[in-house]
C-alpha cells in the first residue's frame, strides 16, 4: 500500500550521481510544512509536494532542553527558523500539516504565518486509530 | 429522468445548509476522490486543488452528503482530520480562530488525550456519563425545574389537607 497515493520512484545512488548537487540548486516553489507538535517537542519538518524532505528543525536543534522544548515558545523558534531556512531556497506556496495534541500547534501556525509564507491549506492529520493498539496503562502521579 | 435529477439535486441542496447546522459535524472538504489511480496523478491534483480554491473566505469547506458523519477523509495527499483552506489576505488571529474552532468542532485534541492512556470498562463508562450529563444539561437547563418545584408544592398542599382525618366526614349518616 503506497502512503500517499503517489509513487517516489527509487533510483539507485549510483545511477543518480548528481543527487547532492541537484539538492543545493533546487528551487522549490511549492511545499508542505509538517509540524509535529507532541507535549515535550515540537519538530517541523518542510517537504516537498510529494513528501521528500527538504529541512527540519525541532525545539530541540536551537538549544531548548528538557521540559522547555515542550514550550509553545519552542515550538515558535523552531517553526520561524525551519522557515527562514526555506525561504532562502525560493518556496513560495505551503501547506501545513500539524500532527499532535500540543501547544505547540497554535504557536507555530502563528509563525508560520507571520513569516510572510503564503499557506494554501492547514490540515490537521493527528492519527487517529479506529480502536486499534492498546495504549499504556494509566501513570499514578 | 430529468425529473428524477431535479428533485435528486433539491433535496441535496435541502440537506446541506440543515448540515451545516449540525454541531457535531466536522468541517471536511468536499469531493470524495474514489480510490485513487496511479495513473495520472497532476490530472486529479488539478481537479483538487481547483474544487478546493472554490469555497469563499467565510465557508470552512462544503460537506459532501455522502460522507456526512466520515471524521476522516482519504484524499490524494493523505488522511486528515480537519481542512482549512486559507485566502492570502486573511488575518492571523482570525486564521487561527477558524482553525481552532474547525479542530474543536471535530474533536481530535479530546480524542487525542482520551487515546494516550489505557481507559478500564470502569472509566469508559464514568466518561459516558459526564459527557451525557454535559449535553443535557446544555439542552434543558431551567424549565423543568420550575415546573417540578410547583409539583412539589401542590402536593405537599393537598397531603396535609387530606392527611387528617380528625373530622368527622361530612354528609348524614346512611342510616
Amino acid at each position: 500500500m503506497i502512503k500517499y497515493g503517489k509513487p517516489i520512484l527509487k533510483v539507485g545512488s549510483r545511477r543518480n550521481g548528481r543527487s547532492s548537487a541537484q539538492k543545493s540548486a533546487r528551487r522549490i516553489q511549492k511545499g508542505v510544512i509538517h509540524v509535529q507538535a507532541s507535549f515535550n517537542n515540537t519538530i517541523v519538518t518542510v517537504t516537498d509536494v510529494r513528501g521528500q524532505v527538504i529541512s527540519w528543525s525541532s525545539a530541540g536543534t536551537y538549544g531548548f532542553k528538557g521540559t522547555r522544548r515542550g514550550t509553545p515558545f519552542a515550538a515558535q523558534t523552531a517553526a520561524r527558523n525551519a522557515i527562514r531556512a526555506v525561504v532562502d531556497q525560493g518556496m513560495q506556496r505551503t501547506e501545513v500539516m500539524i500532527k499532535g495534541p500540543s501547544l505547540g500547534r497554535d504557536t507555530s501556525l502563528r509563525a508560520i504565518r507571520r513569516s510572510g509564507i503564503l499557506l494554501s491549506f492547514i490540515r490537521d492529520v493527528t492519527p487517529m486509530p479506529h480502536n486499534g493498539c492498546r495504549p499504556p496503562k494509566k501513570r499514578c502521579v | 429522468m430529468a425529473f428524477s435529477l431535479t428533485s435528486l439535486s433539491k433535496s441535496l441542496s435541502s440537506l446541506l445548509p440543515s448540515q451545516h447546522s449540525l454541531p457535531n459535524l466536522p468541517q471536511n472538504p468536499p469531493n470524495f476522490a474514489p480510490p485513487v489511480s496511479l495513473s495520472d496523478p497532476k490530472s486529479t491534483s488539478i481537479r483538487l486543488s481547483s474544487c478546493l480554491t472554490t469555497p469563499a473566505e467565510e465557508t470552512n469547506a462544503i460537506t459532501c452528503p455522502s460522507l456526512a458523519y466520515a471524521n476522516t477523509l482519504f484524499f490524494k495527499s493523505g488522511h486528515y482530520n480537519v481542512q482549512v483552506v486559507v485566502a492570502d489576505n486573511e488575518a492571523e488571529d482570525k486564521l487561527l480562530g477558524r482553525f481552532r474552532r474547525a479542530v474543536f468542532k471535530a474533536g481530535v485534541i479530546q480524542e487525542c488525550k482520551r487515546r494516550m492512556f489505557f481507559e478500564s470498562s470502569q472509566e469508559k463508562k464514568k466518561r459516558k456519563v459526564r459527557e451525557a450529563s454535559k449535553r443535557n444539561r446544555r439542552r434543558r437547563p431551567k424549565p423543568k425545574d420550575s415546573a417540578q418545584s410547583k409539583e412539589e408544592t401542590s402536593k405537599k398542599d393537598d397531603d396535609e389537607e387530606d392527611g387528617d382525618n380528625w373530622e368527622l366526614p361530612e354528609g348524614d349518616l346512611p342510616y
